[in-house]
């Protein structure tokens, strides 16, 4: 038996597409299980801390193959410098990035953030300095570590658990020196409200006519940082230059990189869809079985309660009891169970009943086999090709259904699933501005899983409607 | 007949009841419906206190005199006894929608009584769903009839991909690409809502702009549904060509139209609804989800704003009017199913 189902699949062309579209899920959910962290959705996910310095509603990164212009996102993190020369009785350590900017590129954003910073003596000064390919020097901005409180004792260490993060676009001081060098170097007179949100396009770019236009070249961003004692420790520097594009999959509003949370979702839909379908199968075959093997009381009760249940429209109920009980993904399983599996206990009681009064049935029975027997060993073998089909059937309805209660928001919010990342990019408006990369491939993948189940279904097709089965 | 009328109808009520159940006993278990009581007695209490305000001057008083008052409707209501023991007072207050008001949500009118809310949002997702079912319903008896009669291999296999497409497409998905296809991209149609702004005056040029603004969620309901449903017809419609009296027909020479109406479609015409009345479920579910996407101000759209605003009354409401309306559509169908089975009507 087994093995005619695999000959059953591979012999047909949806089938086949099937298997291989299982297979590469399966293999990328084995993936993910093995290198997410289990708390992903809470520690990552949700946690807004963690995606601070990715560009906001960014597109892919390969956008600009298609002739978009995109700034590329750059990260350093540094937890040495890359000089030291001592000054005196003190040492300037230098961090220096350089990044060569297209002719179209203008940066987004700068940011700089500190963290596991020890010192003991006078607290450590930071300053900040952009060389451009025009060979003007600007001094950006300096932050002195904040000093040791009355009473702590050295070494004073800063940063420890949260890293300091300065978003330096939005900062006075920065404003405020750019204002300086423009009014230096270029005659123009432009304050530092008037500046804020365009900082960027004036430090990259050089004025012409009311704007800026893009300067290209190589820059160098230098960190100085100024300390009294060579003890003294930054155990990290990060510096982002944001870009307008991001990573394989873009981001999202919160610059949430897309593509993590995308693959996420393999696991999870996979395990929605296998272990409702399961459940159903395993409840609704049980019951069918008995219903239609053992007539009389058993029977009328199952099929009454079938006919209620399965006349129960599904998504009100699933919206009213998540609501009412609490966003929990098991919740969901648990509901699509309770409610799922009356429809094939009704198709497999028919099949069964048909099955009851032939010859298998009454030779065992004659050979003295017990009722557990004859349906589980006997009839429950006979219906099995028609049950596998329907469980790999109801697998995608599984994944859809979540997938929509995930829409309306109603979904697990510390399990990430596809149709959540959709209903974020749907209530935040990214279907009316346009940021296709963020509702798209979430409902290409859900659409792709569900197509999968279904090919295998066609696949079987020859299995379990005997009408066909003389093709083999 | 009407004993088969009368089982399904008692089935039908057992859904209704079972689905009532199922709400009351979670609101009342999950302390749910106590707070909605409680926000009921708070109301009461604010009318109380100023009326009583204007003839006890005396501030002990009053307020001794309203702790009673409280204590009263505290009693009458029931929040003084087990959740279990309101049970029926709840299923009556769930059936009459008389759920008090609504937190944030209003109704057109400005009304925020649960009732009025639902009662304005219910005949514009009646329409958007009977009007997307007629046209599935006629367009897939079209196709799948026409394909039923030429059936190769070639379009029968595309067929059936299609179908499986068509299962696996989720409604609001669909939605989703045709508003940034035909409302973004080339700009045809609207991208939601009921009325363009301002409303264009007279009554013909708004019943104009409603069917404008209705046609890409109608589109999205239709083109869901209609793969499987074309698929059933053609599978139904072949299964019945191949049966010996259609053959008799044929030879007895009479026109082909003749024997397509009055010997295929007639006979295949009940398991067809069979499936109509199946899908029903789904297509109400898909309602749901399609008039949020589209902004469609009916009971769908109402869920999700109602699950956004966590207001319990309207979400309450809206689950017994679906199950209400999936059962009053069903016994219809059932009642058509009848007309339309001689087997059922002369058994």
């Amino acid at each position: 038996m087994p093995r005619d189902i695999w000959k059953v699949l591979l012999s047909s062309g949806s089938g086949r597409a099937g298997l291989a579209f299982l297979l590469v899920l399966v293999a990328v959910s084995f993936y993910v299980v093995g290198t997410y962290p289990r708390d992903f959705g809470l520690s990552r996910w949700n946690n807004p801390a963690y995606w601070a310095d990715n560009p906001k509603s960014a597109p892919p990164r390969w956008v600009s193959l298609l002739g978009t212009d995109t700034t590329r996102h750059r990260v350093w993190e540094r937890s040495r410098p890359d000089s030291v020369t001592p000054a005196g009785d003190r040492e300037a350590r230098l961090y220096a990035f350089s990044f060569s900017l297209g002719p179209k590129e203008v940066p987004t954003f700068l940011s700089l953030s500190l963290a596991d910073a020890v010192y003991y003596g006078d607290p450590p000064l930071l300053s900040l300095r952009l060389s451009r390919p025009d060979g003007k020097e600007i001094g950006l901005f300096s932050y002195s570590l904040p000093g040791p409180r009355p009473g702590e004792a050295s070494p004073t260490a800063r940063f420890q658990d949260t890293p300091l993060r300065i978003f330096l676009s939005r900062d006075e001081a920065l404003l405020r020196s750019t204002s300086r060098f423009l009014s230096q170097e270029f005659g123009l007179q432009l304050g530092p409200p008037e500046l804020m949100g365009k900082v960027e396009s004036a430090l990259f770019g050089t004025p012409q006519g009311e704007g800026f236009v893009p300067l290209p070249g190589d820059y160098t961003l230098a960190v100085q940082a100024v300390t009294t004692d060579s003890r003294d420790r930054i155990g990290q520097l990060k510096l982002v230059v944001g870009g307008s594009s991001y990573g394989a999959m873009g981001t999202d509003a919160v610059g949430r990189d897309i593509a993590s949370g995308l693959l996420f979702g393999f696991p999870v839909s996979l395990i929605i869809g296998l272990s409702t379908a399961l459940l159903v199968t395993a409840i609704g075959a049980f019951l069918g079985v008995l219903s239609g093997f053992s007539g009389g009381r058993v029977d009328t009760l199952i099929q009454r309660s079938c006919d209620i249940l399965v006349n129960i429209p599904l998504l009100p109920i699933l919206i009213f009891l998540i609501f009412v009980l609490g966003q929990k993904l098991w919740l969901v399983l648990v509901i699509l169970v309770a409610f799922g599996w009356p429809g094939l206990t009704i198709i497999t009681r028919s099949m069964v009943l048909q099955l009851r009064s032939g010859q298998l049935v009454e030779a065992t029975q004659s050979l003295g086999a017990s009722r557990w027997r004859i349906m589980f060993r006997h009839l429950f073998f006979q219906v099995a090709p028609f049950i596998l089909a329907q469980l790999i059937f109801i697998t995608p309805s599984a994944i859809l259904a979540e997938a929509g209660l995930s829409f309306l928001g109603l979904g697990d919010p510390s399990i990430p699933t596809w149709g959540q990342i959709l209903e974020q990019g749907f209530r935040t408006g990214a279907v009316y501005v346009g940021y296709w990369w963020w509702v798209l491939p979430p409902g290409i993948l859900i659409v792709l899983t569900a197509m999968t189940f279904m090919l295998l279904v066609l696949g079987l097709e020859p299995l379990v409607n005997p009408r066909l089965r003389s093709r083999f | 007949m009407l004993l088969t009328l009368a089982t399904r109808a008692a089935t039908l009520l057992g859904v209704l009841v079972v689905v009532l159940l199922l709400v009351v006993v979670t609101l009342g278990a999950t302390g749910f419906s106590d707070n909605i009581l409680q926000a009921v007695v708070r109301e009461e209490m604010k009318g109380i206190r100023e009326s009583l305000a204007r003839t006890i001057r005396d501030p002990a008083q009053l307020e001794t005199a309203l702790e009673a008052r409280r204590q009263e409707l505290v009693s009458f209501y029931g929040l003084d006894s087990p959740w279990y023991t309101r049970l029926p007072g709840t299923a009556r207050r769930v059936v009459t929608l008389d759920l008090g008001e609504a937190r944030t949500l209003r109704s057109f009118k400005g009304s925020a009584r649960v009732a009025d809310i639902v009662r304005e949002r219910l005949p514009l997702t009646l329409a958007l769903v009977t009007t997307a079912t007629v046209i599935t319903s006629v367009l897939g008896l079209l196709i799948g009839v026409s394909l039923a009669t030429r059936a190769t291999s070639r379009v029968d296999r595309l067929l059936s991909y299609l179908s499986a497409i068509s299962n696996a497409l989720p409604s609001w998905w669909l939605g989703i690409l045709l508003i940034l296809l035909l409302a973004f991209r080339f700009q045809v149609f609207p991208s939601g809502g009921l009325y363009s702004l301002p409303p264009p005056e007279g009554r013909w040029d708004r019943f104009l702009d409603l069917a404008w603004h209705a046609s890409l969620p109608v589109l999205t309901l239709v083109l869901v549904s209609l793969g499987g449903w074309v698929y059933t017809v053609r599978t139904m419609v072949l299964n019945t060509a191949q049966e010996f009296f259609v053959t008799v027909a044929r030879a007895k020479g009479l026109p082909e139209s003749a024997v397509q109406r009055r010997y295929i479609l007639r006979v295949a015409a009940p398991p067809i609804l069979t499936n109509l009345i199946l899908g029903l479920a789904g297509s109400l579910g898909g309602a749901i989800l399609t008039e949020t996407i589209f902004n469609w101000p009916g009971m769908g759209r109402l869920y999700y704003d109602a699950i956004l605003a966590a207001d319990e009354g309207v979400i309450i409401a809206l689950t017994f009017l679906f199950a209400l309306i999936y059962v009053a559509a069903r016994f219809l169908l059932e009642v058509l199913y009848i007309a339309l089975d001689p087997r059922v009507r002369y058994s």
